[in-house]
């Protein structure tokens, strides 16, 4: 499978930032980040019938009863290995689905799941979302993925968790706390403790490397950022960059990306710069900085314009 | 007058449902898509302009529009007419060939304007021609077209925070790049709408939701009590209805901004432009 070389290659350059992680459950590709703690980490690409959308990072956690899975991949088959690597793990069953956002890395692998009954779980605000864009993702899986994409879908949530409040989901001796926050990454992100290692499951909260996607609130992203560096956890898994990375140290790069794309933002703004101008003038030097910058920056600045200029 | 805008777009509704049923949806640009394109074309016209015939526009109108669109809820369009079409102009249409409701917008000069610039920020659903028609006084229909790839990634056509849309509902913006407009001189003005501008949807399959539809029908703008620019939209413009265009005439007259959505809300803004100095 040429997919699991570059991937392996990616968790290679991610290790460079913590000790390496143990390996476990067998060839599936998880990494075991924390006792119990288990992520499948994506390629830093586009989706593509290569890599089956597997390009962010998605896991499991396992209690001494039940299985939560965070986000359940980004297609079918993606979703297909990550249920492997669960079995190939444990054979305790997958009692809940939690899905960390509404972009299609992170939920069209749901399909791979429907046959289990789970409780899904989201923020408040994910129904609306799925119900305007699941269809256009479904399409655009077909146009970049091809029959790879076949059979993709996410799963509809069963359990909704409110903004600002908490869901404490018991998995036998261990206690998973799922936070939803105010618009960030998207207007409906929702976070993942784990209180027995301290691992802090912030999926696309967090980018490492691989640089952010705009698609909620700018000042909304910092403040929730600042908000959760007080929280006290080890490590954090990003939904894009290593499966884990010490916490909050590694939200240094992504916090100053993000100040610099504001304040130039406003700056183009207050020029009269406009908008379809504006993506040469912002924080390209920052841009630079980070992967896959030329397919995402000039969108961030756009949606940081339309954003800002309502201020 | 509300209630008659668009008055074919039942018809233009079913011509894009046949198109989306296609094999072919979403390929590129490949030249195997090209007839298919070309056809869905010459549908959209007829069901727009009925059998009047069009002819390219050549130089007449310059038509830009990003070859890889980077957000697919606020894909920036520009038109420009040559000098010597603005006084024969009097409307233009705005068509994005694969959305599900194609025609974006009609830009309708007043009295005391004209179509020398237009911009606005539209949706694009897929890979698609975005076409600009121009119709001049004495009924010739002049047009040109743009290729659009969609966005990638996690980008969609309804915008990532439309709450804050919803919340500021009604509130205008009014931006002067080049300063107020002076005698003789055409300057650009840019005027905005905060509005969530959703299709909404019936009964969504996968999370039974419905949303009820909300999109701006149509912006009026005067200057001096005189009609400048009237468009009539729907929810092919992005979220934030945003419009850009020239205004000429003496400063320090009163702009003023009248906008009516599907559910009948109107909305106003008026500004006054000072005199410069």
């Amino acid at each position: 499978m040429p997919a699991f070389g570059r991937r392996a290659l990616m968790a290679g350059c991610g290790a460079a930032l913590l000790a390496p992680p143990p390996v476990s459950g067998g060839d599936t590709g998880v990494v075991e980040v924390a006792p119990g703690v288990f992520v499948l980490p994506g390629v830093m690409e586009e989706a593509s019938s290569a890599n089956l959308d597997g390009i962010g990072n998605v896991g499991f956690v396992v209690g001494e009863a039940a299985v939560a899975v965070i986000d359940p991949g980004g297609s079918l088959a993606h979703g297909q290995r990550l249920r492997q690597a669960v079995s190939a793990v444990t054979p305790l069953p997958v009692r809940h689905l939690v899905l960390s956002h509404v972009h299609p890395d992170h939920v069209m692998g749901g399909t791979a799941f429907a046959d289990l009954g789970v409780e899904v779980i989201g923020h408040a605000g994910l129904p609306a979302a799925l119900a305007q864009r699941h269809d256009f993702y479904a399409a655009m899986l077909e146009r970049e993925m091809g029959s790879a994409g076949k059979g993709s879908g996410a799963l509809a949530p069963t359990r909704l968790v409110e903004p600002g409040q908490e869901l404490a989901l018991d998995l036998g001796g261990r206690v998973l706390v799922l936070t939803a926050h105010p618009p960030a990454h998207t207007d409906h992100d929702l976070s993942a403790l784990d209180r027995r290692t301290g691992t802090l499951w912030l999926a696309d909260l967090l980018f490492v490397e691989r640089i952010p996607s705009l698609d909620g609130s700018l000042p909304g992203w910092r403040g929730v950022l600042a908000a959760l560096g007080a929280v006290p956890a080890a490590r954090a898994v990003p939904g894009h960059g290593p499966a884990a990375v010490p916490w909050p140290g590694a939200a240094g790069p992504l916090l100053r990306y993000l100040d610099m794309l504001e304040r130039e933002t406003r700056a183009a703004i207050a020029a009269g710069i406009g908008i379809a101008e504006a993506p040469s003038h912002v924080a390209n030097a920052e841009a630079a900085q980070w992967r896959l910058a030329e397919a995402y920056h000039g969108r961030n600045v756009t949606a940081a314009y339309r954003e800002l200029e309502w201020e | 007058m509300i209630r008659s805008a668009f008055p074919r777009r039942p018809l233009l509704l079913g011509a894009a449902a046949a198109g989306l049923a296609g094999p072919g949806l979403a390929q590129g640009i490949e030249p195997a898509e090209a007839p298919r394109r070309a056809e869905r074309w010459r549908d959209l016209k007829e069901a727009i302009f009925g059998d009047r015939r069009t002819e390219p526009a050549g130089n007449a109108i310059a038509l830009e529009a990003p070859a890889r669109a980077l957000d697919a809820a606020a894909v920036p369009i520009s038109l420009a007419l040559a000098a010597e079409v603005v006084p024969q102009v009097r409307a233009l249409y705005l068509v994005i060939d694969e959305n599900p409701s194609p025609l974006a917008a009609r830009f309708q000069a007043g009295p005391s304007g004209d179509l020398r610039v237009l911009s606005t920020r539209v949706r694009v659903d897929a890979y698609s021609f975005v076409h600009a028609v121009a119709e001049t006084a004495d009924g010739r229909l002049l047009e040109t077209a743009r290729f659009v790839k969609a966005a990638g990634g996690c980008s969609a056509p309804v915008g990532g925070n439309l709450e804050a849309a919803r919340q500021r509902m009604g509130r205008m913006r009014m931006a002067l790049p080049e300063g107020p407009p002076a005698a003789g001189r055409a300057v650009p003005v840019q005027v905005a709408l905060s509005h969530p501008n959703t299709s909404g949807l019936q009964m969504d399959q996968l999370t039974r939701l419905s949303i009820p539809a909300e999109f701006m029908r149509e912006l009026v703008v005067t200057y001096r009590g005189a009609e400048v620019l009237r468009i009539e939209s729907d929810i092919a413009i992005a979220e934030n209805p945003t419009f850009g265009f020239a205004l000429l005439g003496e400063p320090g007259g009163e702009l003023r901004v009248v906008a009516a959505d599907n559910r009948e809300r109107r909305f106003e803004g008026s500004w006054t432009l000072a005199s410069a100095g």
